[in-house]
């Protein structure tokens, strides 16, 4: 698939395609972060300790950070699964670590089934199939990007609100959620 | 940590790491790398009693989750669960919160999920779900903390 017909700067792709980087496996950090690598491991919230370490040693969620690391050069990024190991904040951080790198006029292209790291952060969602754009939305509350992958919770709430008739707006963010059922319900 | 027959855990920790994972020796333990058919396949042939899961209920959709956790019920079996997902704690009955390595609390799911300045403040948040409740019993919308959106949704309108 050519990923120049992707439009967005930072785009979701609903797939459930893992890398398992195996070629990397035997190499150190800083052989695989060839440039600026302080710089880099700092971006993407590793320790400079971790540069003498094994790939195949790191944790998912650390290999994920340092293929994110070697690519931070790159016009184009593209994650597979980046959320994976993940806690609550980390996604956060990331997220707005993406939307930095946009404003370096990058383009970062996620891979993942977990829809909660397109929440406020993508621009497009792409369904893809053999390579073949299947479907394109720019709207998360879309369900049919959710024939293979789980809602994220506040769509989900809003969706199951919506079966019981009671109409609440597209909200991305829990304070706004809260506020308009306070609104609803006093 | 120590894990009762009757109980299904949670390890819920920022660093699913091979010191965190050596606790768990005497167990097997199950990586991503299985989808909802190859676990359902496991399960169902499975001959202990205490079934580990590494990070692999993070993948499948919440449906195929329930189905599998009905299916141990089912076989009469237990499971521990290790992930860094706030989100999955709601499927367990007991949770130990591991920050780097360290534990740092431990409880039956309803009182823990119930310290939020300490489990926002370590990055987990809250399951979407609690933190909707937590919020709207500060506003006295509702009269409890809620585990199952669907109970809360129901409650909420009804």
């Amino acid at each position: 698939m050519e990923l120049s017909k992707l439009k967005g700067s930072i785009i979701g792709i609903v797939s459930g395609e893992k890398k398992d980087y195996k070629d990397l496996a035997e190499k150190k950090v800083n052989e695989i972060i060839k440039i600026q690598l302080d710089k880099s491991l700092k971006m993407v919230g590793l320790e400079p300790d971790i540069s003498a370490h094994l790939f195949k040693d790191l944790t998912d969620k650390d290999k994920n950070k340092v293929i994110l690391a070697s690519k931070l050069q790159e016009r184009e990024i593209v994650l597979y699964d980046f959320s994976k190991g993940m806690i609550k904040k980390e996604l956060e951080t990331f997220k707005r670590l993406f939307k930095k790198l946009t404003s370096f006029n990058k383009r970062i292209i996620l891979y993942s089934s977990d829809s909660e790291l397109f929440l406020n952060c993508v621009d497009n969602i792409y369904l893809i199939n053999n390579e073949e754009i299947m479907y394109e939305t720019d709207n998360i509350f879309d369900s049919t990007i959710y024939l293979d992958a789980d809602k994220p919770r506040i769509v989900e709430f809003i969706y199951k609100c919506e079966d019981l008739g009671i109409h609440l707006n597209e909200y991305k963010d829990l304070n706004e959620l809260i506020k308009a059922i306070f609104r609803i319900k006093s | 940590m120590t894990f009762e027959l009757n109980k299904n855990y949670c390890i819920l920790t920022n660093s699913i790491n091979q010191n965190l994972l050596t606790k768990l020796n005497e167990y097997t333990i199950y990586n991503d790398e299985y989808g909802y058919k190859e676990l359902k396949e496991i399960i169902e042939n499975y001959y202990k009693k205490t079934i580990v899961f590494n990070d692999c209920l993070r993948r499948l959709r919440q449906i195929e989750k329930k189905k599998l956790i009905e299916l141990i019920h089912l076989r009469n079996m237990n499971y521990i669960n290790v992930t860094s997902n706030i989100e999955e704690t709601l499927l367990c009955d007991y949770i130990y919160v591991f920050n780097n390595d360290e534990l740092v609390m431990e409880g039956q799911k309803e009182g823990l999920l119930q310290e939020e300045k300490l489990l926002k403040r370590l990055g987990f948040g809250l399951p979407f779900v609690v933190d909707v409740s937590t919020q709207l019993k500060y506003y006295n919308i509702v009269s409890k903390i809620y585990y199952d959106m669907e109970e809360l949704v129901n409650d909420l309108w009804n």
